[in-house]
């Protein structure tokens, strides 16, 4: 989303989203411009052609010159954000459903190939649970934040490393792009502490500092790393640390000009319970006048403190957006309308 | 506001906090790390002072540690060096406030 002015709360008209599946049907396609264009091709360029698996793509529904205008659209956000450093944290629906993982991957993939660089965080509460139900042992919470002791906190390792982060790797790298999984422990990326509230919570931790040299080499060489939100300390002790929290410092260590936060709720909403009041643009002064009055609250509240905590170290913009549209990725940073609330300094 | 001019340079610093950590770059700083900042100097006439304040608070606040603070300085007199004019001439800046609130008149006089 640009920056430029600020918009009047209004919902997001049915055009937009499908806008955006044009726009990502072009981008299935392998060969359009040799599809429409049969009378051109000679027998044997034909032949050759038909050996390529193209996806189907129905020309009913968007025409050629449709979709390239929406791509020729896209060119100033492009121009934009080319060479930038974007943080996406993902988590939510987004991992949970197939098809929006998908749809999530095929985003990142494509924003790498336009020359946005992408850091991909991630956290995967439902895979520990689901892990450590069949190992037997009990997940304990306390006041709806999980309790990770020594037991806990090496299966939290085992399935945020070993297998969430290096499914995602592989998907990313099936859709085309070249991921390297790593976790914050890697090449000391991030450093942990004991957050103040571990002797009743476990090892979970907070972020003492980020050294972010080990993955400069990757984002300049157009890589995508993919980070496991878990870390250790000085002495080795892992802990598990908060996907938001890592996300939110790792963008201001990068420089980044924005991060991404998918959720699982459409953003910030001026009236809870009005879905169509949602929030498009707001800056410090205005999310913390909204904490004040009680309009932002629960789950929503650490992550807007995250976001402000980024903004104040120097990343240009954030913005929290609903992980359950499809295509909210593009929709965010290629469209003004974005999927979601951003919020500036 | 009428502000025409600023000078902004690039520091650095802490200031102890009592335990707590600045955050910079994603990393905790503890009291004895010094840590990239941005000093702004304006000179203003005594009026403008607490809108001036006003101003830099509401749009710098960020509520997290770092945002720094505004020390506020008498200072003994201006001289503009192109033409030698002082005190209050000096002060003055094209488009600034006392042209803002003139009516009318291009002279020196209203303010």
């Amino acid at each position: 989303m640009l920056a430029a002015n600020i918009h009047p709360i209004s919902s997001p008209s049915p055009a937009v989203v499908e806008k955006s599946s044009s726009f990502a049907l072009s981008w299935h396609t392998a060969a359009p411009l040799a599809k429409f264009k049969p009378n051109r091709i000679s027998t044997s360029l034909k032949s050759s052609l038909q050996s390529i698996a193209v996806p189907e793509v129905d020309k009913d529904a968007t025409s050629a010159q449709t979709r390239v205008e929406i791509l020729s659209e896209a060119l100033p956000f492009i121009q934009k954000f080319r060479g930038k450093t974007i943080v996406v944290k993902y988590g939510g629906a987004a991992m949970k459903s197939e098809a929006l993982r998908a749809s999530v991957i095929a985003d990142v993939v494509l924003l790498s190939c336009v020359g946005l660089r992408i850091v991909f965080v991630h956290g995967g509460g439902p895979e520990i649970n689901q892990w450590l139900g069949k190992l037997n042992i009990e997940p304990n919470f306390l006041n709806g934040l999980r309790v990770t002791d020594a037991s806990t906190m090496e299966i939290v390792s085992m399935v945020l490393v070993g297998k969430v982060n290096k499914q995602l790797v592989a998907l990313i790298n099936k859709a085309g792009g070249t991921a390297v999984g790593l976790s914050g422990i890697d090449g000391r990326l991030l450093m942990a502490r004991p957050s103040p509230n571990s002797s009743q919570l476990g090892f979970v931790g907070d972020i003492v500092s980020v050294d972010p040299t080990i993955i400069r080499p990757l984002i300049d060489n157009n890589h995508l790393p993919v980070i496991a939100s878990v870390a250790a300390d000085s002495t080795g002790q892992a802990y598990n640390i908060n996907a938001d929290t890592a996300a939110g410092e790792l963008a201001a260590a990068l420089g980044a000009e924005k991060l991404i936060l998918l959720t699982d709720v459409a953003g910030i909403l001026e009236d809870r319970n009005d879905p169509e009041s949602l929030v498009r643009e707001i800056d410090i002064k205005g999310v913390k006048k909204m904490i004040r009055d009680g309009k932002i609250a629960g789950g929503m509240i650490p992550k807007v403190d995250c976001c402000v905590r980024s903004l104040a170290q120097g990343v240009r913009t954030t913005s929290i957006i609903d992980g359950r549209l499809k295509h909210s990725l593009l929709l965010e940073i290629l469209t003004d309308e974005g999927a979601g609330t951003m919020i500036t300094g | 506001m009428g502000i025409r001019g600023i000078t902004v340079s690039d520091v650095r610093g802490f200031g102890a906090q009592g335990g707590s950590a600045e955050r910079q770059a994603g990393s905790e700083f503890s009291e004895d790390n010094f840590v990239v900042k941005v000093k702004m100097e304006i000179v203003v006439s005594k009026d403008q002072v607490e809108e001036i304040i006003a101003k830099i608070i509401d749009e710098a606040r960020t509520g997290e540690i770092g945002d720094g603070k505004i020390f506020v300085s008498p200072v003994a007199d201006i001289i503009r060096v192109r033409t030698g004019e002082r005190g209050e001439k000096a002060e003055r800046m094209t488009g600034g406030r006392s042209d803002m609130f003139s009516v009318g008149s291009s002279s020196t006089g209203a303010r």
